[in-house]
Order: structure tokens, then sequence, then C-alpha cells
């Protein structure tokens, strides 16, 4: 017996389809509600707060999810690096600009380099508690360099023109931010996707032994996974402070959760082995034009976690519970046939 | 010899070791920490992260996480305040003022056991979706906990419609609930010392608090030996989610204040704490006692930080220290294990 569910290809059943299937309803509803405050261009617009930032975390974070570790460091990175960028530039006083965005860069590999090796040097020990003590320790720095002040006084370039350019496109106004956020992604997803040393990010992820005796240096794999997620968390740093102008210490709290929502929302699991960059971009669409709509319609921030929280675990447990019914009716459909015979 | 030994050898009386040297240390450059007054400050102060990190031993031991105790202490405490706020009356009594008699309005509202019995229930509640989602929806045990923490959070909000909940509107048996003390010590830490032994009986003696351990360090074996894995991972995050209701009352009479954000950050604590206590994230292997040490260590570092009067402001330094601190102490455990692991291979070999 052949059913109707097994001829819809493999393509079309891919968390994909679920995603853009979301995006698509999202948008009709928010804009059948604010017709006016809801539209294409204007969501454009507003990609610039709610998706660049995330969007650099979540790609960092979504190499470490993939190796079955977790970072919940990111956030205190970006404002580590971010620190260390406004206070050696100390608006205009100091370094030359080109030489603090290096620093900071540097820094953010750093901590990222602290996390990894740690993380293979203990292995006993879970990621989540390692990442979960240097997260106090990268913000505690910052604390202690920036005390309460903030630095800032950055050139028009970056707090202007970055922070908040428009560039016509085919007569559409798409922020430079965002064109900065999308030329990474093909270059990400050939990379992961399509070449050996991304598909040993998977490897290593899905069976960590396996790898090891096939000849993948996973110690390795672990420690650049680690260093470029803190890279990233710096990028997204720069980002960040780009658009508000300004570095404090408390820049991104609560950033790591959502970067690790989104990438998992984009299908990657904290078990490992699985995430995918296109899942990753539409999760990431779909939580901005969601944040959108709901801050035009609520203006709150908790309602606006709670709908991120609920679509997180939506999207997660769906699936599953598909799988256990079809399970559960393969198994029926099997006795019954027992019982025929 | 044999004795120190069995000393180094024992993890919890290492701990200790520890705690009494950090004590000391910290007693040599500010006498008044080391005070009989001080200590019993800190055991009042860290007993509702003792409770928390007994609930989360629990939930460790099978081999799950919880990160949602924070949201679930806002959303129970928020909860149990706006019950006794709407109920909130005044209640004309006479008392003795230096022989004279006075008239007092006290301010007096649902009885407190009733308003600890709700914020526990709905703990239990959040503890209940979030074990039903772990158990049998299979959704990650992180993942399953962060979504909730959102949502609860949103909740705590939904329900207090923005406001918090100030001393003006708390009854004063509530406000007094975690101000008495009793042979010194504080109704907190006896409250902690209750929950202590209740799950010291009941995670050595009782037949379904031996499933938790069976259940976090070979799931399939118990599965084949007749344990429902599902509903030993159920009931441990059902007894999270209470005794995070339970904190959450301890919480809002300590601070005199309930607010819909409240104990933000807070689980990072108490999942640190575990992990200094000896637990293994990974499930089945834990012991209560080291996990009540280890809680205390974290309480003895954070007050010590704030005693120590390191170069000015030490608000600044604690932050960055006690990141420092807790790395050293879980990379400080790994050493032990890894040196215990050795000695035990060395003694098999012979």
């Amino acid at each position: 017996m052949v059913r109707f569910t097994d001829k819809i290809p493999a393509f079309f059943k891919r968390r994909e389809w679920l995603l853009f299937g979301l995006i698509v309803l999202t948008f009709l509803f928010f804009n059948v509600q604010e017709p006016n405050n809801y539209t294409l261009v204007k969501l454009l617009n507003q990609t610039r707060v709610y998706m660049v930032d995330v969007g650099f975390m979540a790609l960092g974070m979504l190499l470490v999810l993939i190796l079955g570790d977790i970072d919940i460091s990111v956030a205190a990175i970006a404002a580590l690096s971010a620190t260390v960028m406004g206070v050696t530039y100390k608006a205009g006083q100091g370094l030359p600009f080109g030489i603090s965005i290096v620093l900071m860069l540097v820094t953010g590999v750093l901590c990222g380099l602290v996390n990894g090796l740690l993380v293979i040097r203990f292995k006993e020990l879970f990621p989540m508690i390692i990442t979960l003590a240097t997260q106090t320790l990268y913000r505690g720095i910052a604390y202690i360099i920036l005390k309460d002040q903030s630095a800032g006084s950055f050139p028009t370039w970056f707090s202007k023109d970055l922070g908040y350019g428009l560039v016509n496109i085919f007569g559409l106004d798409v922020p430079v931010m965002l064109l900065c956020l999308l030329a990474v992604f093909p270059l990400y997803h050939l990379w992961l996707h399509h070449t050996v040393s991304g598909h040993r990010y998977f490897a290593t992820g899905t069976n960590l032994t396996a790898s090891r005796f096939s000849g993948i240096h996973t110690d390795k794999i672990k420690l650049s996974a680690f260093m470029l997620n803190g890279l990233f968390a710096a990028i997204a740093g720069f980002f960040l402070t780009s658009r508000t102008g300004s570095v404090k210490y408390t820049i991104g709290t609560g950033f790591e959760m959502q970067a690790i929502a989104v990438a998992v929302l984009g299908g990657a699991s904290t078990s490992g082995g699985k995430g995918s960059v296109v899942g990753l971009l539409l999760a990431l669409v779909l939580l901005t034009a969601l944040k959108n709509g709901l801050m035009l319609l609520y203006n709150d921030a908790f309602i606006l976690n709670l709908s991120v929280g609920l679509l997180l675990i939506l999207v997660v447990l769906i699936p599953n519970l598909l799988g256990m019914l079809n399970k559960y009716r393969t198994v029926r459909r099997q006795r019954l046939e027992l019982a025929k015979t | 010899m044999s004795f120190l030994k069995k000393l180094v050898r024992n993890r919890e009386a290492g701990l200790t070791l520890v705690i009494i040297l950090l004590v000391l240390l910290v007693g040599l450059r500010n006498p008044a920490f080391a005070s009989l007054s001080n200590l019993q400050f800190i055991l009042g102060d860290t007993s509702i992260m003792i409770i928390l990190a007994l609930g989360m031993l629990c939930v460790l031991l099978v081999g799950s996480i919880d990160i949602s105790i924070s949201a679930i202490m806002a959303l129970s405490a928020m909860t149990a305040g706006i019950l006794m706020k709407n109920n909130l009356g005044l209640v004309e009594t006479t008392t003795l003022v230096e022989g004279v008699e006075t008239a007092l309005a006290i301010k007096t509202s649902t009885p407190l056991i009733v308003l600890i019995l709700l914020a526990m229930g709905v703990g239990a509640a959040c503890g209940l979706v979030n074990g039903l989602l772990i158990a049998y929806g299979k959704v990650l045990p992180i993942v399953a906990t962060l979504g909730l923490q959102y949502i609860i959070y949103g909740l705590s909000h939904l329900v207090s419609s923005g406001q918090a909940i100030y001393r003006k509107d708390m009854s004063e048996s509530f406000i007094q609930f975690t101000r008495h003390n009793l042979l010194g010590f504080n109704s907190k830490v006896w409250i902690m010392l209750g929950t202590f032994l209740l799950l010291y009986f009941f995670i050595t003696y009782l037949r379904s608090g031996r499933r938790l351990y069976a259940v976090g360090s070979n799931r399939e074996a118990a599965q084949m030996s007749g344990i429902d894995t599902k509903r030993t991972t159920l009931m441990a995050h059902v007894i999270m989610g209470a005794l995070a209701g339970l904190a959450g009352m301890l919480y809002a009479s300590h601070d005199n204040k309930v607010t819909q954000d409240m104990a933000m950050g807070y689980e990072m604590y108490v999942i640190a704490a575990c992990v200094i206590g000896g637990v293994s994230v990974t499930g089945g292997f834990g012991k209560i006692l080291g996990v009540l040490l280890g809680a205390l260590a974290i309480g003895v570092i954070n007050n010590g930080l704030t005693m120590l009067r390191l170069t000015g402001n030490s608000e600044f330094w604690k932050k960055a220290i006690q990141g420092a601190v807790i790395l050293i102490a879980v990379v400080t455990n790994v050493y032990i294990k890894r040196g215990h692991e050795k000695r035990v291979l060395r003694e098999r070999r012979l």
C-alpha cells in the first residue's frame, strides 16, 4: 500500500518549507492587522534592528551547535570586543579606527580560543558550564574596563553610513547592514554544505569517535568552531555598536538565547550533527517578521519573548509529534497485516 | 595516614575544607567576615540557592536540565503576590507597648500557607509542562526549557499586567516570613533544612528516588528493568518546579518585592552550584550533600568578594572574579575526578 505522504518527495518534507509557510502566514496576518505600518518596505528597513546582529551571532552559533556543543558566552564576547574597540579608539584620541577594529576582531577570536581550549582540554565538562563561567568573566572584564561609562563618538561612516545607511536596489531601500549580512550567507552555505572542510563539522557532530578514527582532527575542528564563533560574535558587536552609536558593558544582554533560538528554529539540534544555513536564514526572516509585527501591535518586549518561546517550542515539537504519529501508524498497520495472515 | 587519605578522596570533605579555607582567607583580610553572625547571614542568604540546587539535582540526575527556574520563580511569586494584594485588608488589634495598650492595624491577607501552596502549585504546573515536553514530546531539555523560560516570563508579565508588587501590597505575615529567627538561624535556613532532609530521604531510601539515578546512568537498562523512564523524568521536573515556586516565595519575601523579571539569570548560579558539588551534567551521578556544599561555596564566594573590599568599588571586580572562580572550581573538580579515575585503574591492575 502506497500512502499519500510517501508520494511527497523528500524535498518538500524539509523543515525549510514549514518555515517558509510560517513566514508567509506571519506576514499576511500582520499585514491585514496593520496595513499601513506593516509592509514589505518597512519590514526591510526594520531588519536593521531585528536581524543583523542576531544573524551574525547565529551564524557562529550554528557551527558550535552542529558539533553538539553550545556557547552561551557569545553576547558577552560581543560586549567585550565592542568595548575594546570603543576604548582603544577613545573617541578619536586613541588609535586609528582601523586598528581598533582589528583589535576588536582579535579580542573576539581570543575569547573564542579560550572557550575552545577549555572545551577540548576538559572533555568531562559540558560546554554549557564552561561558557557560562566565561560569560560572566568576559562581561566582567568589559565592566572593569568601562565601569558604568559608555564609549562613543565613532567616525560618521561607522555610526551613520553603516548604522543607518540605505542602498537603493531596484527601487527598494535596503539597509547597508543587511547587505553585509546577506553577503556572508552564500559563502557560508557553500563552505558548510559543499566543501570537505564544512562536512567535517557535521561528521564530528554526528559521531565524534568515528570521525576521529577516520582521520579528522576533532579537537582542531572544535577549536576552530569556537574561534569562528568568537569572530562572528565580535562582528555582531561591531554592527550592534554601529546601530546604537555607543558601547556599554551591558550591550547585547540575552542575545545568546536569541541566537540559539534562531539556529534551532532553522533546523539545528543541540545534540549535534544537524543544521542548515538556508534554514537559519529563513528562521531569521521569520523571527524578524514576527518581532516587528508584535512590536507594532503590542509594543511590549515580554509578549515578544513569549511568542518567540512559543514558536521555538512548536517548531521543534510538531515534527517530533508527527514522527511519533507516523511510527504509531506504521506499527498498527504492521500488526493488522500480521493479524490477517 | 589512612584517615588523611580517606579525607582527600572524599569529595564532600574536600569541598568542606575548601569552604573553611575560603572563610579563613577572607577572614584574615576582613575579620568581620568570619564572625558567627555573618556566617549565619551567609547561610540564610544561600538557602534559596540551596533549595533550587536540590531541585536541579533531581533534574540533572535524570540527564535533563532546567534553565527556566528563574522564570518559574517569578511567575509563582507573582501569582501568589497578586492573590495577596487582592485580599489585602487591615485588622485592628491591640498590643502592649511598654505597658500601655495601643491600637495597631495589621495588614492581613490570604493565609501564608495558602499562598505558599499556590506558588508551589504554579511552579509544579510549569515543571509539569517542562517534563511533558521533554519526556513525552522528545524536545531536547535545553531547547524546551529555554523556550519555556521566554513563555513563563511573558506569562508573569501578563499576570501582573506590568505592575510590580511592593511592600505595601504585602501582608504582615508574608513580610515577616523570612525575618523570623529560631535558635539563631533564619526561617529560610530551617525551610532549607527541612527540604534537604525530605529530599535526602526521598533520594536515598525511596524506590522512586533511586529511579532518578537509574534513569540517568543508563536509560535503556532502566527501561528494560521495568522503570517508566518518562514518568521519572516528568517527576524530576515537577519536583524542580515546586521547589522553584517555594524559592520564589522566599526570594520575594526576602526582597519585599516581586517584579515580573525577578531573579533573572539565577539559574546559571544554581547549575554552577550543582557542578561544583560534583553532579554530572550528563546524568546519573551526584550526591545531595555535595550540592549543599557546592551552593554554600558559591554563597561564601559571593559574600566574600563583597567583604574583601578590593580596590575601589568591589562590585566592578565581583562580576569578573565570580566567573573566574566558578571556572577554577569546575576545572579543579575535573582534575580531582581524573586523579580518582587513574587511581581506580591502578588499583584494578594490582
